[in-house]
């Protein structure tokens, strides 16, 4: 079994450890005995969506964000086909203002792709700081770091989490990120994944699950990470 | 001479209590077991809320301030080491308190009491972001700006914010001259954007394995695209981070060519390169510490310093193209001298053992630590501690962003790791295959490895972790 990991314009969006997701998903594969092969995308490469399995979008300055914006404007209509289909995506701060309807910044409007119901508008100050979320259906909470100018404002979409510590969307509605069909769209950094092995692990089932027919992964020894996660939680809560 | 600063009698009596209260807080301080090193300034500034403009005013020569993300306490230190080994008297903040109270703590230690100051030279290293404040009572006649690299994000949201501020702060001193490093994108960029008259340095020739070892990691760079129009920035070679020989294929920004130069770098056992032509060695370590090395040159040729023409009379010797050429056996004698200052690469020796303390704390630093750290292939021993207060940087993301899958490396026999966040620490090695044991405290993790081991030990930490360390292994050394 092999996964295709799609890393899109690094070179573009590479703030804050994306490294450390892309990282976390080849590892817990590697793991359990899953090959993984991640291709790194540079802004004009053709994205062969039909054979990428999971695809990671990352955050960047606001003019990169920019750059990347109007390149994804090209591949609408093949990404909102994967995303229908029900590949999955993770996309973290601006990657996740572009699944979006667009982003307003006192500079100027990105145009998203609209596969998330929502929108973003830059404001200041700038959310910073350790942030920890509840998700019902997951065992424990999510925590990471956030660090955003955009407020974002969900329509008929679910948020990823409910939060308990920290600022999350906008900083007023107790809700951060969102996830429709298997696309995550989230603040979280820290990184995301290493910290939170269930995430990683439920976007990992949720490839294999479309690629290959199987439900749920053998489990792992997450002591190490649970800690990690637990020092957060004990910390702020 | 500089310009003295004009002051009525109420604020000359106002600012001499300011440095005598000071004084007495350092005192008292000292006595109950602080190092002190902003509170002095923090006390003078409540009394006299300008007193850093009066005390910088009686600098006879030159004050050079020194900003940038990596390097400046180095850089800063062996400057001041080398004027002083001119016989000039120099203020210094040494121990890299770089905020406006750190800075005024160093002009109140330096004063006599009365506030009167007997300084040649003032060498201050300046935090980018404060650089605003400092710089609206003290106009340096120079800045030396080592290099731009990510650090601290969530202070100060991104490198651009970062770059805005100290553009800002530039341009408040629009005389003063900007010594920049030329393998910099950004530094020339900022450097061009402020208006500022400038000179720069750079390595003339790629050093060491970088070239492949940046394209293989594919280490963060934050300089890639042209800051002027937006493209991909070309290189015909790396040195590390994004530092290297640049160009913009369509607007033409470039590498300037470097005033003072370096080439024939050589990194083993001694530091090798030539500066301008001629043969400098160090005990330094890593390929950084040519570019700070080349930062201190250039100031000293600018400033035409007596110790690189030991034979001149005073035939012009200032600038590039002097009519007589430099030599640097004055200069690498001193050099030998020198002993690294507070936790850059410094080294105690404790039950006979050797001891490295390194501040570690972002990835482009991290990296260059663990290259210095491989280039020596003994056994060794490592431990890591990693904090995250304000002063740290809240936000350790960042340590996805350090290779350390190099210290999957033979020669380390074993790795622990504490701090505030051991446990991302810890959690960062497993993703790289290398198993290490946490300690409660730092001093259990060192003396864990005194006792388990005699190999060589280095201590890699971030900020806040420095004070408390290097307190611990000077007392360790004492013993």
């Amino acid at each position: 079994m092999k996964l295709e990991i799609a890393h899109l314009f690094p070179d573009l969006l590479n703030l804050y450890g994306d490294r450390g997701n892309i990282r976390c998903m080849v590892m817990r594969l590697k793991w359990r005995g899953i090959d993984a092969n991640v291709t790194e995308y540079r802004l004009n490469d053709p994205i062969d969506f039909g054979g990428t399995d999971i695809i990671l979008l990352g955050g960047g300055s606001d003019r990169e964000q920019q750059l990347v914006c109007e390149r994804l404007q090209k591949t609408r209509e093949d990404f909102s086909r994967y995303a229908e289909d029900g590949g999955t995506v993770l996309a973290v701060c601006g990657g996740y203002q572009l699944m979006g309807h667009y982003y307003e910044t006192k500079d100027g409007h990105m145009e998203g792709l609209s596969l998330l119901d929502l929108y973003t508008v830059q404001d200041s100050p700038r959310l910073t700081g350790n942030i920890i979320l509840k998700n019902e259906s997951l065992p424990y909470e999510i925590v990471g770091f956030e660090n955003h100018g955009g407020r974002t404002h969900l329509g008929n979409v679910t948020p990823f989490g409910s939060v308990l510590y920290g600022f999350g969307n906008n900083g007023k509605d107790g809700r951060e990120g969102a996830m429709y069909k298997n696309i995550i769209g989230t603040y979280l950094h820290g990184p995301l994944l290493p910290k939170n092995p269930h995430v990683c692990d439920l976007l990992l089932a949720k490839a294999l699950d479309r690629k290959y027919g199987i439900s749920g992964l053998s489990p792992l020894d997450d002591e190490t990470e649970r800690k990690a996660n637990r020092y957060i939680v004990d910390r702020f809560l | 001479m500089r310009t003295s600063i004009q002051r009525s009698i109420t604020e000359k009596l106002r600012d001499a209590i300011a440095v005598d209260a000071a004084k007495a807080a350092a005192a008292g301080s000292r006595l109950a077991g602080n190092q002190g090193t902003s509170l002095p300034g923090k006390t003078a500034m409540a009394v006299s809320p300008d007193i850093l403009a009066p005390l910088a005013g009686q600098v006879r020569r030159k004050i050079i301030a020194v900003c940038g993300t990596n390097g400046k306490t180095t850089t800063n230190n062996i400057l001041c080491t080398m004027l002083e080994a001119e016989g000039r008297k120099v203020v210094c903040n040494r121990l890299g308190s770089n905020m406006p109270a750190g800075i005024a703590s160093a002009f109140i230690n330096a004063a006599h009491p009365g506030g009167h100051l007997d300084a040649d030279y003032a060498c201050l290293e300046v935090d980018e972001a404060s650089a605003r404040l400092v710089f609206s009572h003290v106009k340096p006649d120079y800045l030396i700006l080592t290099n731009l690299f990510r650090d601290q994000l969530d202070r100060y949201g991104e490198i651009d914010i970062t770059m805005d501020l100290l553009k800002t702060a530039i341009r408040m001193v629009p005389e003063m001259k900007l010594i920049i490093n030329a393998d910099d994108p950004l530094s020339v960029s900022l450097a061009e954007e402020t208006g500022n008259p400038f000179v720069c340095y750079g390595i003339n020739t790629p050093a060491g394995h970088a070239i492949e070892e940046t394209l293989r990691t594919g280490e963060v760079r934050e300089g890639r695209f042209c800051r002027k129009c937006g493209a991909l920035l070309q290189y015909d070679f790396y040195q590390y981070g994004q530092m290297g020989k640049y160009r913009c294929p369509v607007c033409g920004f470039k590498r300037p060519d470097p005033v003072y130069a370096a080439s024939d770098v050589v990194l083993s056992e001694k530091l090798h390169f030539l500066a301008e032509g001629l043969p400098v060695e160090t005990d330094l370590k890593g390929l950084y510490s040519v570019y700070n090395l080349l930062a201190v040159w250039s100031f000293l040729r600018e400033e035409g310093c007596r110790l690189l023409f030991p034979d001149a009379d005073n035939a012009v010797i200032t600038g590039a193209g002097p009519r007589i050429r430099p030599d640097t056996t004055r200069f690498n004698e001193i050099l030998s001298h020198y002993h690294a200052q507070f936790g850059r690469n410094e080294t105690f020796c404790i039950d006979g053992r050797d001891v490295v303390l390194n501040l570690a704390k972002n990835p482009t630093g991290f990296n260059q630590n663990i290259e210095a750290m491989l280039e020596d292939s003994r056994p060794k021993r490592l431990v890591i501690v990693i904090n995250d207060n304000s002063a740290d940087g809240k936000d350790v993301s960042w340590l996805w962003d350090v290779d350390f899958d190099r210290i999957r490396d033979q020669s380390i026999r074993a790795v622990t790791v504490s701090g505030i966040r051991a446990l991302d620490m810890c959690l960062r090695l497993k993703y790289d295959g290398i198993e290490a044991d946490l300690a409660d405290t730092p001093e259990a993790a060192i003396e864990k490895h005194l006792r388990e081991g005699s190999e060589k030990l280095y201590v890699l930490v971030n900020y806040t972790a420095l004070f408390s360390i290097h307190q611990y292994l000077q007392e360790r050394t004492r013993k």
